[in-house]
């Protein structure tokens, strides 16, 4: 909302050190899943399987840790009181939604509303913050918080080049995002679970593999099926939720000032 | 009334780390059905066995389904048929991988679970708060945990409001999105203007504060904790190591 009111601003750790921790997630992220995507190991629960899945999980959880100490120290008090929000509005949500038996997840919504109001560094720290979380009533999350952060630092370019400025934009740069998720998160699906989380995404999976797909490219299949749908419809929503806000509210944020985030609509 | 354990909840945490990497890293089942029994004494001695299963078979039913789908009815490896059908082929080897994955998984949700239902929330809160981990992420941490049962809350309290105002959401599609409309407009609205509202006050008092802070909770700590923390970090690497590394000579 406003920066500090009586103190100056004083941003912890070095801005070379945010910068290395941020590039050493980034390729740490970038170099294991160009490793499992080059080499497939194919054995699951062999000696290599397991290290596999281990390295994975560990590479995977290490890179999102990594890029959340690097935004961390630098985001404003507003964007540190709005993720808390949004993390509990991800998981009320998550249940509200999944409880009225619709095939949907809508369990992104508020780190979309973070990248959307805050920006891509805010909306990759509330996936990661989320996640990490969400491991404490479902330890399975845990190494998709790099995807999780993904989908905020999308949703943050997404609304800095213009997405929220027509309604149209925010469900087809969703789209967009959902491939970019699908693809990154497959191989933990794949590596260190062996499939997915549910028995109808199963089903497809096995509908592949039955067809003679690879287990990563079934599972790769599966995920642009799903997230690309899910993500365009949860984009939609954010864009609709952040329409209705007051405008003393919306524009309360930098971001969204400094990025004309809502064009035409937010100066009327 | 739950027993509860009072050990640093980092002690927790790393132990369970520790034991779940070696485990998945053995692939042994007996190993694993072991951890698993060690899971569910513990959880018994802190009278939340019943919760502890709820909770696992809610994540590991589905989960397993999937794995049982994905390798033992379409598996094009295996040369043991036990069945077939068109293009499903279900094979004894399918069958054993879908085993060896679900017990992987369940030893991870298992012991995680189980770090969920030992450790204080308070506590855990604390113990971030007083680590050299960034300030912001005690206050995260904490402000979610408290926020999550006010939204539960507030949701509900929507929904009887707008009952009571007659707005009825209808059945099908039209009707699910009206009523997700109905209940998430006024909490997300609402939780945004709590969040700008919050955010004048912690700028007010120079929130995130640098420097050292006296808590008044103290977090449960000893030497020997420490050095049982030491210890098992050190395992969640070393432990894989040491299991997998007579694999990986045999294999050169």
């Amino acid at each position: 909302m406003s920066p500090n009111l009586i103190l100056p601003e004083t941003a912890t750790g070095h801005p070379l050190r945010r910068r290395m921790l941020a590039a050493a997630g980034a390729l740490l992220l970038a170099g294991t899943y160009t490793a499992l995507v080059l080499t497939q190991p194919t054995g699951l629960v062999d000696g290599l399987g397991q290290a596999v899945a281990l390295a994975t999980f560990a590479a995977y959880l290490v890179a999102a840790l990594l890029l959340l100490a690097a935004v961390l120290p630098e985001l404003p008090v507003s964007t540190l009181t709005l993720i808390p929000v949004a993390l509990a509005l991800n998981i009320v949500l998550g249940q509200f939604v999944g409880s009225v038996m619709v095939p949907l997840y809508l369990d992104s919504l508020g780190t979309v509303l973070v990248g959307f109001l805050a920006g891509r560094r805010a909306g990759a720290a509330t996936g990661v913050l989320g996640t990490l979380i969400w491991s404490l009533f479902n330890p399975t999350v845990l190494p998709f918080a790099a995807g999780a952060a993904l989908v905020g630092f999308l949703a943050g370019t997404a609304a800095r080049f213009g997405a929220l400025r027509r309604p149209y934009l925010a469900p087809v740069a969703g789209l967009a995002a959902g491939v970019l998720v699908g693809v990154l998160s497959a191989p933990v699906a794949a590596f260190v679970f062996g499939g997915t989380s549910g028995v109808g995404t199963g089903a497809l999976v096995a509908a592949f593999r039955s067809m003679g797909d690879s287990l990563l490219s079934a599972v790769t299949k599966q995920a642009l099926i799903s997230d690309p749908g899910d993500k365009a419809i949860v984009f939609l929503v954010a864009a609709l939720l952040i329409y209705a806000l007051p405008r003393r509210l919306s524009a309360g944020f930098a971001f969204v000032r400094r990025h004309n985030v809502l064009g035409s609509r937010g100066s009327k | 009334m739950p027993r509860t354990c009072r050990l640093h909840p980092f002690t927790v945490l790393a132990l369970a780390a520790a034991a779940t990497a070696t485990t998945v890293a053995a692939g042994r089942w007996w190993l694993s059905v072991a951890v698993l029994l060690a899971c569910l004494l513990l959880a018994a001695w802190a009278r939340r066995a019943r919760r502890l299963a709820g909770l696992a078979a809610a994540i590991l039913a589905p989960a397993f389904g999937s794995q049982l789908l994905i390798h033992s009815m379409a598996d094009t490896a295996g040369g043991h048929v036990l069945a077939a059908a068109g293009p499903l082929r279900i094979t004894a080897e399918g069958l054993a991988t879908a085993g060896a994955l679900g017990l992987r998984t369940g030893v991870l949700v298992v012991a995680g679970l189980l770090c969920t239902l030992l450790v204080d929330r308070h506590d855990l809160v604390a113990a971030v708060d007083l680590s050299p981990a960034p300030p912001q992420l005690g206050y995260l941490l904490a402000a979610t945990l408290l926020l999550l049962p006010a939204l539960e809350q507030r949701q509900r309290a929507i929904g009887q409001a707008q009952l009571l105002r007659g707005a009825t959401p209808g059945g099908g599609p039209r009707g699910w999105f009206r009523r997700v409309r109905l209940r998430s407009v006024p909490l997300v609205l609402g939780a945004l203007q709590d969040a700008a509202d919050r955010s004048a006050h912690l700028a007010a008092r120079g929130f995130p504060a640098a420097g050292p802070h006296t808590r008044l909770r103290e977090v449960p700590d000893s030497a020997a904790q420490r050095r049982v923390r030491r210890i098992a970090l050190a395992c969640i690497v070393l432990g894989p190591v040491a299991v997998l590394a007579p694999t990986w000579a045999g294999a050169a």
